[in-house]
């Protein structure tokens, strides 16, 4: 592995962890504040890559389990990998994974901006809503014990506001890519 | 930046990371397989007084266990009335134990301890030549080093829309906080290898 893909997943991990500081994204028409960090999950995969995102995402719950309080809301330390959300917490690194993948394989620099904006929000919505929330409310529903149709659909009142982060995701994964590219095109 | 490790000399303290942490797994299987509410009601009262015996403060305690809990009672809330109350009832007792558990490892175990074991169990991976178990002490110093300039560069960007009369979003401030970041990976990666620090 070369020591710049370190760096980067290092790079981008700060920048996730940033994303749970940072006050709550305010959208000014839906009342609940939707936190950042998972925005930086979809766009780990996006902007870096399958492998580099995972790396990124990786990071941060190494950090978060040796103790620093660095998701959002100040949590942190190896209980949460013990509590019943933990699977969305695991989850962030098939979605980094799902979303880089589809990323690297939708889109060439070749594409209208217009499709490869629509390829990065369809990446963003399997990697990070999919993928994402099927690891998440398995664990809930069997960390709980409440059942998985149940577990389902009490998830489904933050679908909204994860999708309005997958055209954040979208948006800036685009504008990155054309700033600064580092998606590992393949044909 | 703020840890979640607080300083003491109590009988947690002093114990190994090592021993904490394969604790702490051996407490998370062995409390799913306890089905009944009396033995769980008793392992409960047992994390209580573990994490009392850290001798953190109360304000400390609440600070730590408030987040968590919430999110817990919720969900048992939601399990009594959804399934029955008593897989609501068991759900509680085993998710606030291993809740209290952890939140006692935690207090008392120091991060480098804790890199170290990270480190240690890695080495099986080494060896399978799957990544080089000193490249994740590398990485997480170097997240560490590097979230303080990220939030300055935030706060600039914010500050410079701001100058301008326009209206901080976040996705006028993520894409030029993302390029211009990650712009300095060649250099911080040519300075990393100029030194040799991975051999």
């Amino acid at each position: 592995m070369a020591t710049k893909d370190i760096v980067l997943a290092a790079l981008f991990a700060a920048i996730i962890i940033l994303l749970g500081i940072v006050p709550a994204i305010s959208l000014g028409f839906i009342p609940v504040p939707v936190t950042a960090q998972s925005l930086g999950v979809m766009l780990a995969g996006a902007v870096l890559g399958a492998k580099r995102g995972v790396m990124a995402t990786l990071l941060v719950m190494l950090i978060a389990a040796i103790g620093m309080p660095i998701l959002a809301g100040g949590r942190g330390g190896i209980g949460v990998f013990m509590a019943p959300t933990t699977g969305y917490l695991i989850g962030w690194a098939f979605a980094a994974a799902v979303t880089g993948y589809l990323a690297e394989r939708l889109i060439t620099p070749e594409q209208t901006g217009l499709t490869q904006i629509v390829y990065f929000f369809i990446a963003s919505v399997i990697g990070g809503i999919v993928v994402l929330y099927a690891l998440g409310i398995t664990w809930v529903a069997f960390f709980t014990g409440i059942g998985l149709s149940k577990a389902f659909l009490g998830s489904l009142i933050f679908i909204p506001g994860d999708i309005l982060k997958a055209g954040i995701a979208a948006l800036a994964g685009r504008a990155v890519m054309v700033g600064y590219p580092l998606l590992p095109q393949r044909a | 930046m703020k840890t979640l490790y607080a300083e003491g000399d109590s009988i947690l303290h002093r114990a190994s990371a090592r021993s904490k942490l394969v604790g702490l797994l051996l407490a998370g299987i062995l409390t799913f397989l306890v089905t009944s509410i009396p033995l769980l009601i008793g392992l409960l009262v047992a994390s209580a007084l573990l994490l009392l015996s850290t001798r953190l403060g109360l304000k400390d305690l609440l600070r730590r266990l408030v987040p968590l809990a919430v999110t817990i009672s919720i969900l048992c809330g939601l399990t009594m009335l959804l399934q029955t109350v008593e897989t609501g009832i068991i759900s509680l007792l085993r998710l606030t134990l291993l809740l209290l558990v952890s939140t006692a490892v935690t207090a008392t175990t120091a991060i480098s301890d804790v890199m170290d074991e990270i480190t240690a169990a890695a080495t099986p991976l080494e060896r399978l030549g799957l990544l080089r178990a000193a490249d994740i002490g590398l990485a997480i110093g170097l997240v560490i080093r590097f979230v303080p300039e990220v939030a300055e560069r935030y706060e600039v960007l914010r500050d410079a829309h701001t100058a301008r009369g326009i209206r901080p979003k976040t996705l006028s401030l993520l894409v030029p906080l993302i390029i211009l970041t990650l712009r300095d990976a060649d250099e911080i990666a040519a300075a990393i290898d100029a030194r040799g620090v991975r051999r």
